[in-house]
């Protein structure tokens, strides 16, 4: 087990490093005059000379990924071109507010799906019906539409919400619940739909396998079947899809962020990209990467732990 | 295992029941409901950093006055009037301004403002490569001439000097704090609020205290001030319309929704929108070489249609780039070129292109609908536009290096001189190709050493580049500006948002 945890950050360390020249150089070709772009459209040609030279722009490119791959082993991730602030900072503030609420939509679809999914299996009929409906319904309004949607029902009209968020030092963890819920609404709707669909056809799938029928056969009953062995061998299937959703809420939460003005991962990453503020969206970069990593190899984990075939392969 | 409908009814809603129930505590409908000596803002953007040297133009120069006080006060109306300095004059020659400063005001770190405090600032300003560094280009040296008077030497006359030390380079830090880490993130200065650094959250919000004992009250109208960041649109306009912001910038399409709620406008024209044709002696494109081609274009727009279709009417026509408040601006001009399709082909023919004249102009990101009603309307008089690849976060570059001949654009109407160096003199980043003549060098210099006379002198430029046809201005844009009933606001001229002076609590 230890080996293959090895093997799997060695191989993640790779992507790493991959992903991190390439964003770098890509960055490169895209970004032109950034001195100019920090300045704005009334500075001097001296002004921006001066500039590239405080950034180290008049170093071949080369050089300054090298220096930057360099410090960032040292755990020195830069500052932003336009802000100063230090990328490692902006991180520790903004990976706490879409972390939560990432996790706190995860756990949601989790307990959700699984329930939705396993009743609609056991159930079929009418029951199933509504939940196929529903889920093709779900997966086809995007989260920001839902988002819209909450905000001008539950926060503008009835005002049980705030709009916007309302995070701050000063306010407590109530206003952290208050701010967060219409984003997590908004961002697991999709996830319960989706998730609750693949669940469905995992448990569906192995209902009708012959070791059911056996088990049956010899009278055991059918909660013990369900939770002793159909979903054991289902989960793999539910694991997989969760893992996946969450790696494309990494995505999706970036549009609810900028509709709720949460200061999490979202803003930041749109407004370095658009600005080609390089240290800052390397930071963002190498943030993403980590997570796709660390949740990819969880899962392999848990995968293993709830079915040893997968282990020894 | 069992489930009735009931119980599969409630597994379905189970995901938002969860989410809700678990925030069943008190509403609370944000800072703007709280006393009614708060103010919150809703903002486009953070600030970079809190050295006074960074601070820009218009909606990024608001949060910084919440801080810093100017040299010079600039009342809504444009006039300039005493702030930490109580008087200045000019020298005969207009290249020595000499500052009387207050000797009463001190830095919220207890450092005390006095002429060695203004000339380390303007020192500091002049080397710290902030967006607003041009503004003191023309300052030689600053030199203490006693405890509370400055000389400010400049190379040339600029008579722009006075209106930028109300401005980015009239911010006064505290001269202990200049130039440390420390000011990036947490402001030192004299004026009418502190940072509640605890409160406040980058990209979030920043949160302002009024200070104790500051020197003039008439400035300090709130306990408390907050700047909500809410750089999307909408979240701006929900954040307004629920009560959580008491003013901030939206669109004419968002307004709408805004007055549905009873939020009130402050508007004011502060941009103007329009094609540049930047190669007037045709490097790249020939044709454009040719004044009459570049008349006919200004000929061929219904500029009261455009506006009300795309602006919903929010704006004025116009045929000058010069603003209204700049003093270069006057009413004849105003309507120079009418809509008159036939004139314009007449002078495509007359110069020798009645088969037509091909433009090329890139794409400029959210005004899509604009490039496309004036391609109809060109394309209707027999001038092809040639809509190329988006301008991206590059194009200030892009401009400079001549990739473009021709480009549509939303421009600033400053003051006369701050408008010359933007779009007309040859040290202009939208005059590229750097046209010019003797006649309107003649007319730029003399605009420079005018004195108090700048405003009518620079009417003379403004007639030879509406006459010469080297842009062809569409309307000017009203700016947006909406706040609720709670709050008064006066707008300020030639700014998107009111300097922060100009709210004050509603009777």
């Amino acid at each position: 087990m230890i080996r293959f945890i090895l093997k799997r950050l060695g191989s993640g360390l790779v992507v790493l490093f991959v992903v991190s020249a390439l964003t770098f150089f890509l960055l490169y070709v895209s970004s032109g005059s950034i001195a100019r772009n920090i300045l704005g459209d009334q500075a001097t040609a001296e002004q921006v000379a001066m500039k590239e030279h405080e950034l180290g722009l008049d170093q071949p490119l080369v050089v300054r990924y090298f220096s930057w791959v360099a410090d960032a082993l040292s755990g020195n991730l830069g500052a932003s071109w336009f802000t100063s602030e230090p990328v490692a900072n902006s991180l520790a503030t903004r990976i706490p507010v879409t972390m939560t609420m990432v996790f706190a939509a995860m756990i949601l679809i989790a307990v959700c799906a699984a329930l939705i999914g396993v009743i609609a299996a056991v159930k079929r009929g009418w029951v199933d019906r509504v939940v196929q409906v529903g889920a093709i319904i779900g997966d086809s309004i995007p989260g920001f539409v839902i988002g819209v949607i909450l905000v001008t029902i539950l926060a503008i009209q009835l005002g049980l919400f705030p709009a916007t968020s309302t995070i701050s030092p000063e306010s407590g963890p109530d206003a952290w619940v208050y701010s967060m819920s219409l984003p997590v609404i908004a961002l697991l709707v999709n996830g319960v739909t989706g998730g609750a669909q693949q669940i469905r056809s995992a448990v569906i799938k192995q209902l009708e396998r012959d070791y059911v029928r056996t088990l049956r056969s010899r009278g055991i009953g059918e909660r013990e079947i369900l939770f002793r062995h159909v979903l054991r061998s289902a989960a793999p299937a539910g694991l997989t899809v969760l893992s996946l959703q969450l790696i494309g809420m990494l995505g999706g939460v970036v549009i609810i962020e900028q509709i709720f003005a949460l200061p999490g991962m979202g803003p930041l990453a749109v407004a370095a990209t658009g600005q080609s503020d390089l240290p800052v969206v390397m930071g963002v970069v190498m943030y993403t990467v980590v997570v796709v990593i660390v949740v990819n190899l969880l899962v392999d984990i848990l995968n293993g732990w709830l079915n040893p075939k997968v282990r020894v392969s | 295992m069992k489930l009735g409908p009931k119980a599969a009814a409630a597994a379905l809603v189970l995901s938002a029941s969860l989410a809700l129930t678990g925030c069943g505590g008190a509403a609370n409908s944000g800072s703007a409901a709280g006393a009614a000596t708060a103010l919150t803002l809703g903002t486009v953007q953070d600030v970079r950093s809190w050295d006074p040297a960074q601070a820009h133009v218009g909606h990024v120069l608001q949060p910084y006055q919440a801080v810093y006080d100017t040299l010079i006060l600039r009342a809504p109306d444009g006039k300039l009037s005493p702030m930490l300095a109580t008087a200045w004059k000019y020298n005969a020659g207009n290249t020595r301004l000499t500052l009387d400063l207050r000797t009463d005001v001190t830095f919220s770190d207890g450092a005390k403002f006095d002429a060695a405090a203004a000339k380390a600032n303007m020192d500091h300003f002049k080397k710290a490569n902030g967006p607003q560094m041009a503004q003191l280009a023309s300052v030689k040296d600053v030199t203490v001439v006693d405890a509370d008077t400055i000389d400010v030497n400049l190379t040339a006359p600029d008579p722009a000097l006075e209106y930028f030390l109300s401005q980015a380079a009239g911010l006064m830090g505290s001269p202990k704090a200049l130039g440390t880490e420390g000011i990036r993130t947490e402001p030192v200065g004299s004026g009418p609020y502190v940072m509640d650094k605890a409160a406040s959250v980058k990209d979030s919000q920043t949160v302002f205290t009024a200070r104790k004992d500051y020197w003039n009250e008439d400035l300090q109208k709130y306990q408390k001030l907050t700047f909500k960041v809410l750089t999307d649109l909408t979240a701006r306009t929900n954040a307004l319309v629920s009560g959580q912001v008491d003013a901030t910038i939206l669109d004419p399409k968002n307004g709408k929704q805004a007055e549905g709620a009873k939020m009130k406008l402050a508007a004011n024209e502060v941009d103007w929108q329009g094609l540049l044709l930047l190669d007037r002696e045709g490097a790249k494109n020939p044709a454009l070489a040719n004044v009459k081609v570049r008349q006919a274009i200004n000929y061929a727009f219904d500029r009261k249609t455009i506006l009300d279709q795309v602006m919903l009417g929010q704006g004025t026509p116009t045929s000058q780039p010069f603003g209204k408040a700049s003093g270069a601006w006057t009413e004849e001009l105003e309507n120079y070129y009418t809509y008159d399709p036939a004139k314009a082909k007449q002078l495509l023919k007359e110069a020798g292109f009645e088969k037509g004249v091909t433009l090329e102009i890139p794409s400029v990101p959210g005004f899509e609908t604009q490039i496309s009603v004036i391609t109809q309307q060109l394309a209707d008089v027999g001038i092809t536009l040639k809509v190329g690849a988006a301008l991206t976060n590059t194009y200030t570059a892009d401009i400079a290096a001549q990739k473009f001949t021709t480009i549509f654009f939303s421009l600033f109407q400053g003051q006369p001189t701050v408008a010359i160096d933007q779009i007309v003199s040859t040290k202009a980043l939208y005059n590229p190709f750097k046209n010019t003549t003797p006649e309107l060098d003649a007319k730029i210099a003399a605009v420079r050493n005018g004195g108090a006379d700048t405003g009518t002198l620079a009417q003379e430029v403004n007639r030879y580049v509406v006459e010469q046809a080297w842009f062809a201005p569409l309307f000017r844009v009203n700016q947006m500006y909406y706040h609720n009933s709670k709050v008064n606001v006066t707008p300020q001229i030639q700014q998107a948002v009111p300097s922060i002076y100009n709210y004050s609590p509603a009777k």
